[in-house]
């Protein structure tokens, strides 16, 4: 007994934070598989075509000041001219996040006391939340999906993400509308079952350098039917819409390897 | 112009009930390479499924005045999802006389984006209503 209590004084000493891990028999049920509600799209007010500016919804365009806002202006310049590069189409990247909560195909939340999980069939895409206690690192550096730890409210998953490299290094966007941030993103996000059938997410996205004001995002996920299988997503498979990094232009390969003209 | 068309089977449709909903089936890209506000009907043999990640490809040998065949590529959903649906690798066999329609590409090129298609026996795949 007196081992157990050391090691457990041990492991909270370790993670810097005395938070409760909350046991397995109290956290929700987030079981199933789960599809994105509405197009992979952030600001909805901007798209164009099927599933775009038409489609009722949220206006989700944020605050950006005038420089990012003139950044933002451009990629849409760039979007309708079909020359916005979308680094995923070339395989191999992560989404990253807040773009995690915004891909199609299905996903999983895999809740455990030390952890909860988001897996992503497209992609493939994973993020993980520690909800053992433990802090965000003092010298964290930037990834694409960058470091999140959370804990519970009640039913309700409260996490915090750090360490994003936004647009930085020009290999992560947010959607095809050209939606960007920078490396000083963080956010705080509040995710939870909202019904039997339905998980919601919120995202207050903070970017002091891309951002006058916090940008709060809602991404809704709805329950598919039971005994939903997903499969491997091998992006480099077959992957015959290679982008173009200096023309911005996705390409249609013919059966021989090379671009269709 | 319409000789033209004869020529390579294709017979040109305007879209509106057929509009497809691309962000969702060309998830992997932006589908802008083709021209949504047309559906193409072509005629021809199925040559390969390529039931791989991260689109379909179907492929068909489309038979034109010139003395050979040229070949389509049609790009549809991920295998991923169509598998959910209940589509196969089977789904087209090899050799298989169809017609099929689609979203062509912009360029004119021999591609689009697959939105259906009926094999000789009436048996139809995808949106064609």
């Amino acid at each position: 007994m007196k081992t157990v209590v050391a090691l457990l004084l041990l492991a909270s000493l370790s993670y810097g934070q005395g938070a409760a891990i909350v046991p397995y028999d109290k956290l929700p049920d987030w079981s199933g598989t789960w599809s994105m509600v509405g197009g992979t799209v952030f600001d909805r007010a901007t798209q164009t075509g099927t599933g775009g500016a038409l489609t009722p919804g949220v206006r989700e365009h944020p605050p950006y000041n005038a420089q990012w806002e003139a950044i933002y202006q451009k990629n849409l310049d760039l979007r309708d001219k079909s020359r916005f590069p979308d680094v995923i189409t070339n395989c191999g990247v992560p989404a990253g996040f807040p773009r995690m909560f915004n891909l199609p195909d299905p996903y999983e939340f895999a809740v455990r006391p030390e952890e909860v999980w988001i897996l992503a069939e497209n992609g493939p895409n994973v993020m993980r939340i520690y909800t053992d206690g433990r802090k965000h690192l003092d010298d964290q550096w930037e990834t694409y999906t960058g470091d999140s730890v959370g804990h519970w409210e009640g039913d309700t998953l409260v996490f915090t993400t750090i360490g994003l490299k936004g647009s930085r290094d020009g290999d992560s966007i947010l959607d095809r509308s050209g939606l960007v941030l920078s490396d000083k993103a963080h956010a705080t996000s509040r995710m939870r079952k909202t019904s039997p059938t339905t998980i919601e997410v919120q995202m207050t996205i903070e970017d002091s350098k891309a951002l006058t004001k916090p940008w709060v995002v809602t991404k809704q996920f709805q329950k598919m039917p039971a005994g939903t299988r997903l499969y491997d997503y091998g992006c480099a498979e077959n992957n015959r819409n290679p982008v173009n990094t200096s023309t911005g232009e996705t390409l249609t390969l013919g059966p021989d390897g090379k671009p269709l003209k | 112009m319409m000789k033209l068309m004869n020529k390579f089977a294709i017979a040109v449709l305007v879209v509106a009930a057929l509009a497809w909903t691309i962000p969702a089936a060309l998830a992997h890209h932006s589908g802008s390479e083709f021209d949504t506000t047309k559906t193409i009907e072509i005629t021809g043999t199925v040559k390969e499924f390529q039931f791989k990640n991260p689109h379909t490809w179907l492929q068909v040998m489309v038979p034109n005045s010139k003395g050979g065949p040229v070949e389509w590529s049609l790009e549809w959903g991920s295998p991923n999802a169509l598998g959910r649906q209940g589509y196969r690798p089977t789904t087209f066999p090899i050799g298989s006389k169809i017609t099929v329609r689609i979203n062509p590409m912009k360029t004119g090129g021999p591609a689009g984006a697959f939105v259906g298609a009926k094999f000789e026996d009436g048996k139809t795949v995808g949106t064609w209503n």
